[in-house]
């Protein structure tokens, strides 16, 4: 062998060939976890890991990466980037990915570190390792980039604390502990293939070109920046779905099982960004129902699943009520968060009259048939001096943790209700996808930390709402009516004082 | 199937059962066939409060946040997804209406106002 490795030698001695078989205790021991799910793994060579790059490189390309990115966060600063916005309303969408994106990438962090400890081979651990180190790589540089729009705005300020305690964060704290709290291969179909391959193109993209569209050029950049680790990712899913199905075919079932429940969870999760996509940015990018059918029916249902199928794999089980909800999603989340929003930590408007429009060119079977009239009343009642906020707490699913707003398949207009008795008590689910998750596994879900139950028994700092405001660090202006806010106020400050220095 | 767990044993209580709330009950309240109003509440209300008391005191104070609500025509109750005739001067718990019931109605009438506040 010559003195100086090449590459993939210097890869292959790095992630293959510092392992070895454990003599002194049981291999069983020392990796406890890769056993109880069921998955049959009998030769972990063959997993052929995407991350094809030793951790010198590795450093040196995020190294470069890293740079570009916070040259622009300080240009953007300098330059009083946050005026340069499509409109101060813009950044809510940026406020809901801060508190309920990056705890997810943090969380990512944390549980593909474990990861890298316990799976029984090489490749694994280390591909693991490599993304554990992207998360937290991505939670700083998240972090770092919002944080110039904190000093500005309002509702960026305790996103931590928020992302434990606030209800509308539950959605995404509870789907991500959900699969933490799972083992290690119901992780990786999970998180891996169900949400970083299978919905990460609705989540990530949306974004990312929100925010190219609404003048956001750090978050975009972030956006670059992340995105070929992202694809690393996703390749990584797709790899992993490949191993457990080629090892044995047992192993069909339990994945496809998983891909049924991941796939549900992780639709219902993202329904918070088919509001944003729709509702949130000011310029608007495409709606939810395009991205849906081109980022999952057309990529995924069309290609990937046809790919799968050879496996013995189907499309996930209640695709198609999902497939059924793409014209009416978004403007129910929307509505949901309008009337809540008193207690959020963004502010929500009625759309003024072109987006109005926009929504019906977008959606003409339902838009202006079913929601623009809730739109126009609450008009209505803003006009009259009034704002329309729910005056309770919302029902919550007892498995997505979304208030029970969603519908009965095929009819807009009824909402769902789905109910069991376990062990004597009644739990409600907002869909058959999200009851057949509970009914698979109850022991888990009747242990779900339900914000609106919390809040009435007593755990949320206090029995008032402004009781349970300050327990959730909630500061003024963060919440409410975005017309009036303090976010508006400063905007139209700042842009009066351009105009007159002009 | 149930959960699957390292060691074979996994059981928890629920984390909203019926004893953490004393001497009170969850229950949802939905209004049917009105958009407007996003979802069903859940409300924290004794098992002892009579169904009459229950109305005056929470469900319509709920409702009228949509100004068009007439208080008083509620109507077509159902209990746990089943037609439900309540009585008005009993306890909620003597007619049925437990723990994280589901209780839902229409109305026989609303309003179409101008909403000026």
């Amino acid at each position: 062998m010559s003195k100086k490795l090449s590459m993939q030698q210097r890869y292959s001695a790095l992630t293959r060939g510092l392992d070895w078989t454990p003599t002194y205790v049981d291999a069983e021991q020392v990796y406890p976890y890769t056993r109880f799910e069921g998955i049959k793994v009998h030769d972990w060579s063959k997993w052929d890991d995407p991350f094809r790059l030793t951790v010198d490189s590795y450093f040196k390309y995020q190294a470069e990466k890293d740079k570009r990115l916070y040259a622009v966060i300080d240009g953007f600063v300098q330059g009083q980037g946050h005026l340069s916005l499509s409109d101060a309303k813009y950044v809510n969408a940026m406020k809901l990915f801060l508190q309920g994106v990056t705890p997810l990438e943090y969380a990512a962090h944390r549980h593909f570190a474990y990861l890298a400890r316990y799976y029984d081979g090489p490749g694994p651990r280390f591909a693991a390792l490599c993304q554990s180190i992207d998360e937290l790589r991505h939670t700083q540089t998240e972090v770092h980039t919002l944080s110039s729009y904190n000093k500005m705005f309002g509702g960026m300020h305790s996103w931590p604390q928020q992302f434990d305690r606030v209800w509308y964060l539950s959605v995404p704290k509870s789907f991500f502990e959900d699969a933490m709290s799972a083992g290690p291969f119901e992780f990786l179909i999970a998180i891996s293939f169900s949400f970083e391959y299978l919905l990460t193109n609705l989540l990530f993209v949306p974004f990312m070109s929100g925010a190219s569209f609404n003048g956001d050029v750090p978050t975009m950049t972030f956006g670059f920046s992340a995105q070929s680790d992202e694809s690393r990712h996703m390749t990584l899913g797709l790899e992993a779905i490949k191993f457990l199905l080629e090892q044995d075919e047992d192993n069909v079932p339990l994945v496809q099982a998983w891909i049924d429940k991941w796939f549900w969870r992780g639709y219902r999760l993202v329904s918070l960004i088919a509001q944003m996509l729709d509702y949130m940015l000011p310029r608007k990018v495409m709606s939810w129902k395009e991205s849906f059918e081109l980022y999952f029916e057309e990529q995924m249902l069309g290609g990937l699943f046809a790919d799968l199928e050879f496996y013995g794999i189907r499309p996930p089980k209640h695709v198609d009520q999902a497939i059924g909800e793409k014209e009416i999603l978004s403007h129910q989340v929307a509505w949901t968060l309008y009337q809540f929003s008193h207690a959020a930590a963004f502010t929500t408007t009625v759309p003024d009259a072109e987006h109005l429009d926009w929504l019906s060119e977008q959606y003409p079977d339902t838009f202006d048939k079913y929601f623009r009239p809730l739109w126009d009343k609450a008009a209505r009642i803003q006009e009259g001096g009034g704002r329309y906020f729910s005056g309770g707490l919302p029902q919550l699913c007892q498995v997505c943790q979304v208030p029970m707003l969603f519908t009965e398949p095929g009819d807009p207009t009824t909402i769902a209700q789905r109910e069991n008795l376990y062990e004597g008590e009644r739990y409600h689910t907002c869909s058959d996808g999200c009851q057949w998750i509970f009914e698979r596994e109850p022991e888990k879900y009747v242990q779900a930390w339900l914000p609106v139950h919390q809040i009435l028994q007593g755990t949320c700092g206090g029995p008032t709402i402004p009781d349970v405001l300050a327990w959730y660090g909630l500061q003024d202006g963060d919440s409410g009516e975005y017309v009036g806010s303090l976010d508006q106020q400063d905007w139209q400050k700042w842009h009066a004082e351009i105009e007159v220095g002009s | 199937m149930g959960v699957r767990s390292i060691n074979g044993e996994y059981s928890f209580p629920s984390r909203s059962r019926a004893e953490l709330y004393g001497d009170d009950q969850l229950l949802h309240v939905l209004w049917r066939g009105n958009p407007f109003v996003c979802s069903a509440g859940t409300f924290r209300v004794p098992k002892t409060i009579s169904f009459e008391e229950f109305v005056t005191t929470v469900l319509e104070p709920w409702a009228g946040a949509d100004p068009d609500f007439i208080p008083g025509s509620e109507q077509s109750y159902q209990l746990d997804l089943v037609d439900f005739e309540p009585d008005p001067s009993l306890p909620l718990q003597d007619q049925g209406i437990g723990h994280k019931s589901l209780l839902s109605f229409e109305v026989s009438s609303y309003a179409v106002g101008d909403h000026s506040a």
